[in-house]
């Protein structure tokens, strides 16, 4: 192929992607229209998650305001905050909750935005900017596990970075050595100590969060130029206007998150269900407590990991990776019913180990 | 000089480190209760539940008997001999519940429920709630949650406690949640409602 | 004696013959019932008039019943830090906006000629009454100044003693001649209630904020399109009312605890002086414990050797914790044959630190991933998620002289039998990798 036409065809296919035409307010709200369907429920789960990263967003603010990135006076400033500044452990406990519901609620959306094959062309590149914003969400809360310093979160971040370094075993030659070398580079130091604190904090308050703002912009354009996606196979039979018959439903999903966010974050300590010597700061000298692990959110990947070879492990990584960033080409010519039993089995997958995950690992491990 | 200074910190500090792990030479902690409260709630309990540093008095880290100044000593001695009820202690290595027991039972009693560990709950008294999280001191000892951590406690109580406490600023929050949206949701659709009119106008003119 | 007319007699007459009179009229002429609008006949200044002033005598109007039929919700509302100022500063401002507007009124009575046409005494007596009024409750209230507190104790009092008919003059005696007269002219108002057009005050309109808005049919296209771009615009206008009213009824619920709760959250606590010093004491051990952590490294980068213990206080069941030279975690055990185990404790499969009790095997456990190390060898169990065994640790032993008893570097052979006996008086000590340590 000629480089001119590669140029012509690659500027063919971001124009499709990115229709500039219909850059305009007309066309994204005044004449966006929403089909109304059985699958209907699928379109919310994206503004939720949203809606919980703003809530992200002003939270964290808040609690920057107290907290301390260091090694001494990390676990000090969160407990200063939780038991000290007025409302500090209302704004720390959303947080917390609001972590949990925003990664529930985008995984809810990756699942849904699957079944109803919104990937579908021309609506590629909306599906790969979601896939890298679940990484990015997924990071987010790796690093934020580590900041209050306490038991849990220094060995679980230890052990989770330590998992890196075994890729290496896996390579061949020179490049065997490269996990370890990207390990030592996220962690700073030989073991998890204060340069890993800091580069921590500086990855969750920072840089991921221009990441994601700009990986954000993109998905929620491409999003509104593209108007939602069909759903369904047939042609459904209603539409609704995006402004404002769909927009106020959606408002009032952020309402009614918003009252279960609050009375949650205002009734449920977060850190009620776990198990309190865990909370205790983090102490080098003793040996790792019981009862680690890592949040829920990564149980569907924890549980496997310790009943299967790591090598299964890695290869399932591999191609869940690969499947995700390929999805839009790979599932081009399925249909939709496939495609919701492929979507119903993720999450069935992902309920059970979650919830039975340590029921399953005592099963078979006794 | 050096020579000197090194045996003496790895002394202390392993005396720590031995002790971490839940092998509390018995001499002046109690572990019965600890083991107790580990059987009954399956949590795992650490001496912080009542001692004032997670590995309990013995050591040379701040909360132990190593590292006390000598009116804590004081404290100390009059604490252990404080035998019967209502002797106000303040043992520098108990932390408040710790103290709590001591002023509540007595010393005497105290060893008498050695013995009988799982009765320390029941012996406690039943309306103290030292961190005013809503579940008392007794209850929580039995569930294993920390007496003096107000985020720390069963869950369900927990929720239920704070929910009765904290209603009437939920259902402010609750109004004021429901107003705005009925607000916002008016604003909309008066916008809305200015919109088709501009397009009327517009098929009317040709 | 004229006190006692003013303030006890003039106050029954008038809610008696109010009630009378009032009752009278509602059923002999319910239609008189209202304020027998003059907007057809002039719309411009009316707007310009009636608004402020309803909007500002509402404010002023809700106060002073509130205060007056409710006192108790009224102090615990005046209790809140900052409310008395709030109360008394919309106070003022609604009693400004209620006097601009009245005399807006009032110009617009005396100049427009088609209102003149309408107007009979008693509506230019009422306008009267209640510009006096306001200005003598506004001049009291910059005079004597927050009335809306210190009215608990004297003004209500001297109206509930009126309601439960036991009238008490002496709280009214004290009273400045100003605010005598603020009562005064609140007795006449309500004795010319029924007289007059105030009657409206009974008959409140609040419906016509939601009722649909009527349509006029046209039998003509252009004023068909007029009509009804003016129903759409009603229609929107009422939209944004009932929109604006939701909003600023939530900013005013949050207005009462979050707004606030916020501005505290950023002011950050204000500790006293005794839980300051447990703070500052919890902070000080913290940075301690840091400190500790950073000589125990200064420590491993300058010295050769580093002590564990005493070898009398080592034990064969259960491992003492020490840091290594690599500031990881390890583990010292006595052996069957007498000589010091020593090995590293963090595990070879993720990291964790392991347990330090020995199993009834010899070996001790991660509990991470349940790998067991047996400690003579360091080799983890068939199947354990470790493959690697936990690294020897080079160890050796100094006796009180401080002379070096014996040595041993890892992967070597054991030093051969040395006397237990002689060594209970030596100490462990690890050696640093690479530094050759023979006996000397």
């Amino acid at each position: 192929m000629k480089p001119q036409q590669t140029l012509r065809r690659t500027g063919d296919f971001l124009a499709e992607r990115f229709p500039v035409d219909k850059l305009n307010f007309a066309s994204m709200v005044g004449k966006k229209e929403v089909p109304v369907h059985r699958l209907s429920w699928g379109y919310y789960l994206g503004g939720l998650a949203l809606f919980f990263f703003m809530v992200q967003v002003v939270t964290g603010l808040m609690l920057l305001f107290y907290y301390q990135p260091t090694v001494s006076d990390a676990h000090a400033s969160v407990e200063y905050i939780t038991e000290h500044v007025p409302a500090g452990a209302l704004v720390r406990n959303i947080h917390a909750w609001a972590s949990s519901l925003m990664i529930a609620s985008v995984l809810g959306h990756l699942l849904s935005a699957f079944a109803m094959k919104a990937f579908a062309r021309p609506r590629e590149l909306t599906w790969v900017s979601g896939a890298l914003l679940l990484g990015i969400t997924f990071a987010f809360g790796f690093t934020g596990y580590l900041l209050p310093w306490h038991q849990i979160a220094v060995n679980a971040t230890k052990i989770g970075l330590q998992t890196i370094e075994e890729i290496g075993a896996y390579l061949p030659g020179q490049m065997s050595l490269w996990p370890a070398a990207i390990k030592e580079i996220i962690q700073g130091e030989a073991t998890v100590g204060q340069a890993t604190l800091s580069r921590f904090f500086a990855l969750h308050v920072i840089i991921l969060p221009l990441g994601i703002v700009a990986v954000l912009g993109a998905h929620l354009l491409s999003v509104q130029l593209h108007g939602m996606s069909q759903g369904v196979d047939d042609k459904p039979r209603r539409m609704e206007k995006f402004f404002p018959a769909f927009l106020l439903k959606d408002l009032s999903v952020w309402g009614v998150a918003f009252m279960i966010l609050f009375v949650l974050g205002l009734c449920l300590p977060f850190e009620s269900l776990f198990a309190y010597p865990l909370f205790e700061p983090y102490n080098p000298k003793g040996s790792t407590p019981d009862g680690i692990k890592p949040e829920w959110y990564f149980f569907w990947i924890y549980y496997p990991l310790e009943l299967l070879p790591f090598w299964v492990i890695l290869a399932g990584q591999g191609l869940l990776g690969v499947v995700l960033l390929g999805t839009p080409w790979i599932f081009r010519n399925t249909n939709r019913r496939t495609l919701q039993v492929l979507a119903v089995a993720a999450g069935l997958y992902l309920l059970v180990m979650t919830v039975f995950g340590e029921t399953i690992y005592h099963l078979f491990k006794g | 000089m050096r020579a000197f200074f090194i045996p003496f910190r790895w002394t202390r500090l392993a005396l720590a480190c031995a002790l971490a792990l839940g092998a509390a030479s018995p001499l002046q902690a109690y572990p019965e209760f600890q083991q107790s409260v580990v059987k009954t709630s399956r949590r795992a309990v650490n001496c912080a539940l009542c001692h004032s540093h997670p590995d309990g008095p013995e050591g040379a880290a701040p909360g132990q008997i190593g590292r006390l100044t000598a009116a804590e000593q004081a404290e100390l001695v009059r604490a252990r001999a404080a035998f019967e009820p209502n002797a106000k202690p303040n043992s520098p290595i108990l932390n408040a519940f710790g103290n709590h027991i001591v002023q509540s039972l007595g010393k005497r009693r105290f060893l008498e429920l050695r013995l009988a560990p799982e009765q320390l709950a029941a012996a406690l008294p039943k309306d103290s709630d030292l961190d005013g999280d809503g579940i008392a001191d007794a209850e929580e000892y039995r569930a294993g949650t920390h007496p003096l951590l107000r985020s720390d406690g069963a869950p369900w109580l927990l929720f239920r406690a704070n929910l009765q406490r904290n209603l009437p600023q939920i259902l402010v929050v609750l109004a004021a949640t429901l107003l705005g949206f009925y607000g916002l949701r008016h604003l909309l659709r008066g916008f809305a409602a200015t919109a088709p009119n501009e397009e009327e106008e517009d098929l009317a003119a040709p | 004696m004229v006190d006692a007319f003013l303030f006890v007699g003039l106050p029954y007459i008038a809610i008696v013959t109010a009630l009378i009179v009032g009752i009278r009229r509602v059923r002999g002429n319910p239609f008189s019932m209202s304020s027998r609008s003059s907007q057809f006949l002039e719309d411009r200044k009316l707007a310009w008039g009636s608004a402020p002033w309803h909007l500002g005598i509402l404010v002023v109007l809700a106060g002073h019943v509130v205060a007056g039929v409710f006192p108790k919700i009224w102090s615990s509302l005046l209790a809140a830090p900052g409310a008395l100022f709030v109360v008394e500063a919309l106070g003022v401002a609604g009693s400004l906006l209620a006097l601009a507007g009245l005399a807006a009124l009032i110009y617009r009575r005396l100049t427009s000629a088609r209102v003149q046409a309408v107007t009979v005494p008693a509506d230019l007596i009422v306008s009267a009454l209640l510009l006096g009024q306001i200005l003598v409750g506004l001049m009291s209230a910059i005079h004597f100044r927050y009335g809306s507190a210190w009215s608990a104790g004297t003004v209500v009092p001297y109206f509930w003693g009126l309601v439960t008919l036991s009238p008490d003059l002496s709280y009214v005696a004290d009273f400045p001649m100003l605010f005598k007269l603020h009562l005064v002219g609140a007795w006449l108002i309500v004795l010319l209630l029924p007289f007059t057009r105030l009657m409206h005050l009974l008959a409140v309109p609040l419906p016509y904020l939601w009722r649909a808005p009527q349509l006029v049919l046209w039998n003509n296209v252009r004023r068909r399109q007029q009509a009804r771009a003016a129903v759409v615009q009603a229609e929107s206008r009422r939209e944004f009312l009932k929109g604006a009213a939701g909003a600023a009824g939530a900013t005013g619920l949050l207005a009462l605890g979050v707004s606030e709760k916020t501005l505290s959250f950023f002011r950050g606590p204000r500790p006293d002086l005794e839980s300051e010093s447990a703070l500052l004491q919890k902070k000080l051990e913290r940075l301690q414990q840091t400190a500790e952590e950073r000589q125990l490294e200064l420590e491993r980068q300058r010295n050769d050797m580093i002590l564990v213990g005493r070898y009398a206080d080592l034990v064969e069941t259960k491992g003492r914790y020490f840091i290594d030279y690599a500031m990881g975690p390890g583990l010292a055990f006595k052996g069957r044959d007498g000589l010091p185990i020593v090995l590293s404790a963090k595990c070879t499969h993720l990291g964790c630190t392991v347990g330090s009790e020995l199993d009834a095997r010899g070996r001790v456990l991660c509990p991470c991933h349940i790998s067991y190390f047996d400690v003579q060898t360091g080799r983890p169990n068939d199947g354990a998620p470790a493959k690697l065994p936990l690294p020897q640790i080079g160890w050796a032993l100094v006796d009180a002289g401080g002379k070096v008893v014996a040595s041993r570097k890892p992967g070597q052979p054991l030093p051969g039998l040395l006397d237990p006996a002689s060594l209970s008086q030596c100490s462990l000590y690890i050696t640093k990798p690479g530094r050759d340590l023979g006996p000397s």
